[in-house]
């Protein structure tokens, strides 16, 4: 770009720091908020959070960290511990710092932190999490700098006045740069707790900022995993037995036009000099693979047997996840009860970067590139590989095309480090779309089924939900039989409910599942808001009306559920041929309301006309990017919810490419439109994925309001379910 | 082998049947043009020849000779292509940025050729896929780009 002058971003620096340019070689002054005693980001598992997120936290220590240099040119640069995937993060973080260090947003540069300051990205935690550590650091870096400045001057530091990176000694007039005081301030130790800016006086936090990762993303220049070149590099390619569960049974040799072949567990990388050379030489190879019998009838239909028979036989020993009184009894004696069943399928990340990884290990040292949300959890796998101590493993987090709870995942860092320690070379393995598809680790397939007892006033006098599904942390051994991660969505609703009872029956099917955006979520919302719906028929009542009169006045969810009817004019009738479908959804510490507008262009196809959007965050950090980060995620629910789906037969994943994979195309998107509320600073709120699970049940009560047909089953349309033209 | 790239000219040693795609970014060693499907629908790896649109991978390395290729790192010559990069930024239309290449590749040849292109316009001449969901905004940055 020509005139990055007018912007904030240097984006040579974060491709540096990709490149393996590393903080404090340029230093100062380097400042560490957690010497301070500072413990940021230990956040327990907070109500209602993702347990993706909550565990990460807890597996890595909870180390964050934000680190701040001041450089000669009186800029300053950020460390970012977090993972870029397009949510904004890097710069939203960068506010947090720059808001307390007095500079101006045209002055902050930033780059990626080394790895044991990072954190895991997921479950919509990044800013919330780390934007009290990130405002500390800003706070106890102006602190130093301005003692040091004081210092000089030999005056008070509570007299100075500070403006754009420049102190002014009010008696004189005098002038000091943060950059000639930064060395005499790295001397000092900085205050526990300076006092933060309040809310009142932020110049930075709350406005729209411009990312600093975008001028790097419109010309080329950004390094993607999938970008790394490193000296001598050779690159591979992976081909996983078909059979989920089977492994391999013998090495293949070496084929022509091949480098190296190299044996993993359920797989073999090929190795050669070019990603098309090692892609060509996979496909071609024929490999045997050992598969046990279990692995191959492993299908659909058996696992949704499976499922069904666990839901009917269930509650024994199953663990109630939220008891509120006497839901069954209450059920039992309702005047009217509504009860419906649920399924939704295994669904694929899909993020446009496939997997890849490139690393490099010597006897002594091992160096991995990669596009990772979980950097800490890199060095962990580095090591289960090589042996090598955690002070010889370097990791270089890279910007990610996507990451969607995938690349929280280790087993394509595993593979290359495994690849990259068997040839002695830099090894770029990059998984081709086929095997990124059909070897996910899937969001959870699922039966919720809900039942709703109505009493004489329509209000719901009991809410019960048996929800059925694999659990990605129990799957780990991360956590006994409860699955607590699969709940969301599903406890602590708005509502108010008279009687509560949400069961959780773990199945155990051998698909591997992991966490995709929303999580839980994405399961529940769409059982809990589509019987909502279901239930405001039964009562004879609108579904805006029917959840209204569950919804105290003065509430954050009657907030966005008025301020998103009243965007789209919901006591309006829609135009001849639409309907609407209205959803909430609240997790991730936010809650958000959509309202669909539909049609049925030729029969059986959904054409989702507008989407009207309310979202409480609590307070936006950057509210351009809140917008964003609704958008997509109201782009992918809509995808999601018509087409997404892996399905399995004979142990084998449906999903392969975009041939059989359907994303909404530019000319299938609705105008959108996102109304952000502030509710305040205390309820800071994630924003990457609570506009995803309302889409599925909003688009499924409008089509039942538009056709008189109830989809209970997602993909709401299986069978549209490709692309290619 | 000889290519013409972004105006710049490599000498480049590949098995002529590898996809243009692989031998921009492995061969030549530009890494802007990106992989997303391998199999002619996403349009992430979207180059010029000779001015026009195509997708890198379904073009093959040998086809690359005796053209003009352009890639996203030459898009700021084209004073067209320019605009748009600005404009992408100014509505903020990257998220994670992957198939942004490509989009930036097709907008501008669309601009082009339709100096004002129309909602229809866009619909038709969109069709990459974004599995972020920045659609609206590629569409602000082209109405923004174009004084729309
Ligand atoms: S990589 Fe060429 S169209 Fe997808
Ligand atoms: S910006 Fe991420 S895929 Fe388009």
């Amino acid at each position: 770009m020509t005139d990055t002058a007018t912007h904030p971003d240097d984006h040579a620096i974060s491709r540096r720091a990709v490149l393996g340019g590393g903080l404090g070689v340029l230093a100062t002054f380097v400042l560490h908020p957690n010497r301070a005693g500072a413990a940021p980001g230990r956040a327990t598992s907070a109500s209602g959070a993702t347990s993706a997120a909550a565990l990460g936290a807890a597996a890595t220590g909870g180390t964050v960290s934000g680190w701040v240099r001041v450089n000669a040119d009186n800029t300053v640069t950020i460390a970012f511990g977090g993972a870029e995937m397009g949510q904004g993060i890097m710069t939203g973080l960068a506010q947090g710092v720059a808001e307390e260090l007095m500079v101006d947003w045209s002055q902050v540069r930033t780059e990626a932190a080394p790895p044991a300051q990072s954190y895991v990205t997921g479950g919509s935690f990044g800013v919330r999490r780390n934007l009290g550590a990130m405002r500390l650091a800003g706070a106890q870096a102006l602190d130093v700098l301005r003692r040091a400045a004081a210092a000089k001057w030999k005056v008070d530091p509570a007299s100075l006045t500070v403006k754009r990176g420049v102190f002014t000694n009010p008696a004189t007039g005098a002038k000091l740069k943060f950059s000639q005081v930064a060395a005499a301030a790295s001397a000092l130790t900085p205050a526990a707790s300076p006092p933060l800016t309040p809310q009142s006086a932020f110049r930075i936090l709350g406005k729209t900022a411009k990312r600093v990762d975008l001028p790097s993303k419109v010309d080329g220049s950004a390094t993607f995993g999938i970008d790394v070149r490193v000296p001598d590099m050779v690159y591979a390619a992976i081909k996983h037995c078909p059979t989920i569960g089977g492994s391999l049974a013998a090495t293949p040799a070496v084929p022509a036009g091949a480098i190296a072949v190299v044996p993993l567990a359920n797989a073999v990388a090929v190795v050669a000099d070019t990603t098309w050379a090692a892609f060509k030489a996979a496909n071609a190879l024929s490999v045997s693979w050992s598969i046990p019998s279990a692995a191959s009838k492993v299908s659909s239909a058996s696992m949704l047997a499976t499922q069904q028979a666990l839901m009917a036989s269930g509650t024994a020993g199953s663990p109630v996840a939220e008891q509120v009184g006497d839901a069954v009894g209450a059920y039992g004696s309702s005047a009217q009860q509504l009860e419906a069943t649920y399924q939704v399928p295994y669904l694929p990340h899909v993020c446009m970067e496939v997997l890849n990884c490139t690393a490099h290990v010597t006897a002594d040292s091992a160096e991995v590139w990669v596009p990772t949300q979980a950097p800490a959890w890199v060095v962990g796998t580095v090591q289960t590989v090589t042996g090598l101590p955690a002070s010889a493993i370097t990791v270089h987090p890279t910007l990610l095309g996507g990451g969607l709870g995938r690349k929280i995942e280790q087993d394509y860092v595993l593979q290359a480090v495994t690849v990259a320690k068997a040839v002695g070379r830099p090894v770029k393995l990059t998984w081709q779309r086929e095997e990124d598809m059909g070897h996910d680790q899937y969001r959870p397939s699922g039966l919720v089924r809900v039942r709703l007892g109505l009493g004489g006033n329509k209000k719901v006098a009991a809410y019960q939900s048996r929800i059925v599904t694999p659990s990605p942390l129990a799957q780990r051994g991360w956590i006994g039989p409860t699955g607590n991660d699969n709940v969301d969505g599903a406890v602590e609703l708005p509502y108010t409910f008279g009687s509560r009872l949400v069961e959780y029956v773990r199945d155990p099917a051998t698909i591997p599942v992991g966490f995709w955006r929303s999580v839980g979520e994405s399961i529940n919302c769409f059982a809990v808001e589509s019987a909502m719906d279901e239930a405001a028929a039964l009562a004879g009542k609108d579904p805006l009306t029917f959840r209204r009169m569950h919804l105290p006045a003065g509430t954050r969810a009657r907030k966005v559920l008025d301020t998103a009817a009243a965007q789209i004019g919901w006591t309006t009738a829609p135009p001849a041929g639409r309907a609407r479908g209205i959803a909430l959804a609240t997790g991730f510490g936010s809650l958000a309301a959509m309202i669909v507008e539909i049609s049925q262009p030729t029969a059986g196809t959904m054409a989702v006309h507008r989407v009207a959007c309310a979202v409480d965050v609590g307070f936006a950090v950057n509210p351009g990017q809140v917008v964003s980060q609704l958008e997509g995620g109201i782009i992918q629910g809509i995808s999601s919810a018509q087409w997404g789906r892996t399905t399995f037969s004979s142990g084998r994943a449906s999903s392969r490419n975009f041939s059989n994979t359907r994303l909404l195309k530019m000319r299938e998107t609705p105008v959108i439109t996102v109304k952000v509320i502030q509710s305040g600073m205390e309820n800071l709120g994630g924003i990457g994925e609570v506009g995803v699970p309302p889409m599925a049940p909003a688009l499924a009560n409008a089509w039942a309001a538009l056709t008189g047909t109830r989809l209970r089953t997602l993909p709401l349309f299986p069978s549209a379910g490709g692309m290619g033209d | 082998m000889t290519y013409n790239v972004n105006g710049k000219t490599y000498s480049i040693d590949c098995d002529p049947d590898m996809p243009l795609l692989w031998a921009i970014r492995d061969v030549v060693g530009l890494t802007g043009t990106k992989y997303g499907c391998g199999i002619e629908i996403c349009r992430a790896c979207t180059v010029w020849i000779d001015g026009s649109p195509e997708k890198s991978c379904e073009k093959k390395a040998r086809e690359g000779v005796g053209v003009r290729i352009t890639t996203v790192e030459g898009l700021a010559n084209d004073p067209v292509g320019q605009k748009l990069q600005q404009a992408f930024i100014d509505v903020q239309a990257p998220q994670c940025g992957y198939c942004q290449s490509g989009m930036l590749m097709v907008a501008t040849k669309l601009v082009r050729s339709k100096p004002k292109p129309t909602d229809a316009d866009i619909d038709a001449a969109i069709g990459n896929i974004c599995a972020c969901g920045t659609y609206p905004r590629v569409r602000q940055a082209i109405k923004k780009a174009t004084g729309q």
